[in-house]
């Protein structure tokens, strides 16, 4: 039996084609319906121009902090396995990861810099969507989610940075909060609902901690699968216009 | 058969002696109007190719530069004391740098606000599809981003120092209410400064398009220029140093 014969068989077995249910994309049909058939790939259309396609363009900054959020959920759930957001535990599990977790150390750092490195592409994402003009009509509320899925970046960098529990944390979750207790009358009140109290204490830290793994990831994927569908729905990338 | 019988297992049965049907022509367009399919290709493989490179290309940087550095940790947090200096994070330090020129109130919250409210409001002031997809959206375009970013990188800096070197606020303390020396007045200078370049764009003819473009290079850059300055060149007492020039050994990039 070939090599051949054998994957014929393989992609004609029930198994196979209960999984996916069109045939080797070698022609027009089946490539479409690789695309719509499956949901990782349906957020993409099914055919790109060649001028959306050109790297000078759109310097692929929305994939790449697509990416960037890939590697920082995967590095995330290695590092909660180990970490204990408690202000007694906090700060020795961070050694405990640094020190006798295998590749603790390699995995905490790949999670701080692509921290920094997704803040980053999403601010140059956001001047570049600028440049080229691609928030006009009719791609207006895709801007408007781009500038929310902004702020739940940097929502998502700053809780993370207490989680450390270290005095460059500390110090800089207490300014950076004391910033949004400038607010005339909300202020006080928004930081306190923050903090879960007047100081950087425990309550701060497991509310920082349950938004930094649960609630901003969630809205982040939420709201990129949102905007990447949305970019198909309004024309593909506004290169298109021109 | 005489005639034929209509279709019965449709919920409106079609009788199929009618020759017509209904149907409206509407004016409207579809997001592919007026473009033919000629320049496009099928995004199976060619995209999630490319989605792939980029993802081994950007998972070996971020792998090579964590081997060449490790993320910081400091001594365990101590409320009891403070380090000098206390910055925010980097993304924030525009801010904090901000709140060395005037009030708290207008420093953290109202320009910030501002700053948001503009960005969601961009697309609704500037509705016009004309070259959208042409990055500057023309020569003049790019022209008039070149020289805004260059008017902001010598002002903006200059702004710091000259504020740094006066003390504005300590200069006019006791002489003229708070609000006016920390609010209205450094209110006013910012406002000045970012409405300049508009006004010369505006004056020389340009469209909202040429007029967003300056703005949010104002913004940009001058939020660029600020970071830079709370990042790089405050030190011990957030005060302004040479990066090369930090007392204490203090180093900024050791608290990335």
């Amino acid at each position: 039996m070939t090599l051949a014969s054998l994957a014929a068989r393989l992609f004609q077995s029930r198994l196979w084609r209960s999984f996916f249910r069109h045939g080797w994309p070698d022609n027009p049909l089946d490539r479409s319906l690789a695309m719509t058939s499956n949901v990782f790939f349906h957020l993409h259309p099914v055919k790109v121009s060649h001028k959306s396609l050109r790297w000078s363009y759109s310097f692929g900054l929305g994939i790449i902090s697509c990416i960037l959020f890939g590697v920082l959920v995967w590095t995330g759930v290695l590092l909660m396995f180990y970490y204990v957001p408690s202000v007694e535990r906090a700060y020795p599990t961070m050694k405990e990861i640094q020190l006798s977790v295998p590749l603790g150390q390699f995995t905490r750092d790949m999670h701080r810099w692509s921290a920094h490195a997704m803040v980053l592409a999403v601010i140059l994402h956001l001047a570049r969507v600028f440049y080229v003009g691609a928030y006009k009509p009719p791609r207006e509320f895709n801007w408007i989610v781009g500038v929310v899925l902004l702020l739940l970046t940097l929502g998502a960098s700053f809780t993370g940075y207490l989680l450390p529990w270290d005095q460059l944390a500390y110090w800089a979750i207490t300014v950076g909060t004391n910033i949004a207790g400038y607010a005339p009358v909300a202020g006080p009140v928004m930081r306190e609902m923050l903090l879960g109290g007047a100081e950087v204490g425990q309550n701060a830290l497991i509310r920082f901690y349950t938004l930094h793994i649960a609630v901003l990831p969630l809205l982040i994927t939420m709201l990129v699968s949102l905007h990447v569908w949305r970019v198909r729905k309004d024309g593909g990338l506004a290169a298109n216009e021109t | 058969m005489a005639t034929q019988l209509p279709v019965t297992d449709e919920i409106f049965p079609k009788d199929s002696r009618k020759t017509y049907s209904l149907a409206e022509l509407m004016r409207g367009e579809s997001p592919l109007v007026g473009k033919g399919p000629d320049d496009t290709v099928f995004s199976f493989p060619i995209v999630l190719l490319w989605e792939v490179v980029l993802l081994l290309g950007v998972t070996l940087a971020i792998f090579l530069f964590s081997l060449a550095r490790h993320a910081p940790l400091e001594e365990i947090a101590n409320p009891l004391v403070t380090t000098d200096p206390a910055k925010a994070p980097w993304y924030f330090l525009g801010l904090q740098e901000l709140l060395e020129h005037m009030h708290p109130t207008l420093a953290g919250v109202i320009i910030p606000t501002v700053l948001v409210l503009f960005l969601v409001m961009l697309p609704y002031l500037d509705h016009s599809r004309a070259n959208a997809g042409v990055w500057f959206s023309s020569a003049r375009g790019r022209r008039i981003v070149s020289w805004t970013a260059l008017y902001v990188l010598v002002v903006m800096p200059g702004y710091i120092a000259l504020d740094n070197a006066l003390g504005l606020r300590e200069l006019l303390r006791g002489v003229v209410p708070q609000w006016v020396a920390q609010g209205l007045l450094p209110g006013a200078i910012i406002a000045v400064l970012v409405a300049l370049p508009a006004l010369v764009v505006w004056r020389f003819g340009g469209d909202t398009r040429e007029l967003m473009l300056t703005l949010f290079t104002v913004m940009f850059v001058s939020a660029i220029v600020f970071t830079v300055s709370g990042f790089l060149f405050r030190g011990p007492g957030f005060k302004l140093y040479w990066p090369w020039q930090m007392p204490d050994g203090y180093n900024p990039w050791d608290g990335l």
